[in-house]
């Protein structure tokens, strides 16, 4: 997870680079570790360091992680012809390498030669059995062709070894909601919530598969984590604001008549409806009325 | 107190800094012919998984309020039912490490190829430095020490009247020997350098058991009470909305 202060770093450095302030390389470094999807600045300001040489043996030996680096932002812009010529520089300093090859893996999928990536995944990942990011990659490669099941089957297969990855854990979570197996995508909200316990979104997402899933118990349980995604997020989450005031409406629907706990649950319905409204008449006041109606017809 | 020993400055030339050189130069040398015979093990996936599953029950067991009690109990039972939950060791099944080590040859090869690595120039070494340098005074530091350091400083030369800032040529050699690290870690990288002390706690260290951590972890398991979290989340949400609100 990125932290508050490390986003703030990002953009001020991000700011500074675009502005043309220096420090590109900090900037490039600290997306690497934080792991951020900035290709086309990552593109950007390092073919301009790696089109420098002397910006580039300055670099020492980190300059071969930026070639890495950099082949794949160009993928992920689609901007191929950079992408293979980085690759083709790492080939020549590391011959054989397997993370070269994986590179190449990529380019290839990056091509569309599906079959070919597969191919050369394979024979990866029968020199390398552990080679954690082959096998995401596959998944991700079934993912991109439509094949949704096929995906499930990878990830279920890399979960069965790898089960304290939550980044895979997060992606089975959501194919199968894409797929309306809502069951399956609640016991991988319970995973992911269990590996991070204080990331509201995960009890958000977590509350909304509850809510579809409906019956008056889970229903329940979606108010109960709609209201920790309140308490996680300061109130700051109208989809968890939202959220309660849809879930009370909807548990009061259900248990017409033979519900005892509707007084102290309507407290937190009306408090997060204020709240809404406080939210909205801030930053969307145009909105205000479509807000109140809706509401209304909550019975709110 | 000895009077002063004046040092001859051919022991600088010829022993001293000789004796530091040839101790670097056999430090890399020691770094390449290790990078050398390292072979790259395959870890076994049972191994892998066993502590992927251990980090998963650590979750459980840590987060387990955060679940709803039904989903708890399901996990609990997966992870620990008697006939194959993922953290039940067969009785009997669980291997000791020293079996485990005569069963796969390529470990005690492994282990092997370490310790030849570190013993055979370690004793050349020490076989050279003592046929060559021993029972002299190689150096001297430019401060008076205590009586204590004698051992130390003065290894090989078994006299109790040479002043203790004199230091022996064979001190001179293990002082190198492990003071060489910092300078390692400078030419070699970080990680890569000849870590000798370390090495040494990682051998007394060797026979890790994960089956006895799978054990301690299912009786964790076992006795954790669950204790759903949730319904006071609603208080505490109410609570932070009214101070919002107002």
């Amino acid at each position: 997870m990125v932290t508050r202060t490390e986003e703030e770093e990002v953009n001020r450095l991000e700011n500074q680079v675009e502005n043309g302030g220096g420090g590109a390389w900090e900037y490039l470094c600290l997306v690497h570790k934080l792991k951020l999807r900035r290709s086309d600045l990552v593109l950007k300001h390092g073919l301009s360091i790696l089109n420098d040489s002397k910006k580039r043996s300055a670099l020492g030996p980190e300059e071969w992680t930026l070639y890495e680096q950099v082949a794949v932002a160009a993928m992920d812009c689609q901007s191929l012809d950079v992408a293979k010529d980085c690759i083709k520089v790492l080939q020549k300093k590391f011959p054989g390498s397997k993370r070269v090859g994986r590179l190449e893996a990529m380019l290839l999928e990056a091509r569309g030669l599906w079959s070919e990536a597969e191919n050369a995944y394979s024979s990866l990942l029968e020199e390398n059995p552990f080679d954690q990011v082959v096998h995401k990659r596959r998944a991700a490669m079934a993912k991109a062709q439509g094949n949704t099941s096929a995906a499930i089957d990878w990830l279920n297969k890399y979960l069965d070894l790898f089960m304290a990855d939550h980044e895979a854990w997060r992606e089975l979570a959501e194919i199968y909601v894409s797929l309306q197996m809502y069951k399956q995508s609640a016991f991988c909200y319970e995973e992911l919530i269990l590996s991070q316990p204080t990331v509201p979104l995960y009890h958000l997402a977590y509350a909304d598969v509850l809510y579809t899933l409906g019956g008056l118990e889970n229903l329940q349980m979606a108010k109960k984590y709609y209201a920790s995604t309140i308490d996680l997020t300061g109130g700051k989450s109208t989809r968890a604001l939202f959220g309660i005031c849809l879930c009370t409406s909807a548990i009061a629907q259900l248990s017409k008549g033979r519900s005892k706990e509707d007084k102290e649950s309507s407290e937190l319905q009306s408090l997060s409806a204020m709240a809404l409204e406080k939210d909205y008449k801030q930053r969307a006041p145009s909105n205000l009325s479509v807000l109140s109606s809706t509401l209304r017809s909550l019975k709110i | 107190m000895a009077e002063d020993l004046v040092l001859d400055t051919a022991i600088r030339d010829w022993v001293l800094i000789p004796l530091s050189v040839v101790m670097v130069l056999i430090g890399i040398l020691r770094y390449f012919v290790s990078k050398l015979m390292r072979s790259s093990t395959q870890p076994d996936p049972k191994i892998i998984k066993e502590g992927q599953v251990i980090i998963r029950a650590r979750n459980l067991r840590a987060g387990a309020n955060y679940i709803p009690a039904k989903s708890f109990r399901a996990r609990k039972v997966y992870y620990s039912n008697e006939e194959n939950g993922l953290l039940h060791v067969p009785k009997g099944q669980a291997q000791n490490p020293q079996a485990q080590m005569f069963s796969d040859p390529n470990m005690a090869m492994d282990m092997m190829k370490k310790n030849l690595s570190m013993i055979i120039p370690q004793t050349l070494t020490f076989a050279w430095v003592n046929f060559f340098f021993s029972g002299f005074v190689a150096a001297k530091i430019p401060f008076p020490l205590t009586q204590r350091f004698r051992t130390m400083l003065q290894n090989g030369i078994d006299l109790s009247t040479v002043d203790v800032s004199y230091v022996s040529s064979r001190s001179w050699y293990f002082l190198n020997l492990f003071g060489l690290r910092g300078l390692f870690s400078l030419i070699l990288g970080e990680e890569n350098a000849t870590d000798d002390t370390q090495r040494m706690m990682q051998m007394s260290g060797f026979g890790f058991d994960p089956s006895k951590s799978l054990g301690a972890e299912k009786d964790g398991l076992d006795i954790i009470q669950h204790d759903w979290a949730l319904p006071k989340f609603e208080q505490r949400a109410e609570a932070v909305l009214r101070k919002l609100v107002k």
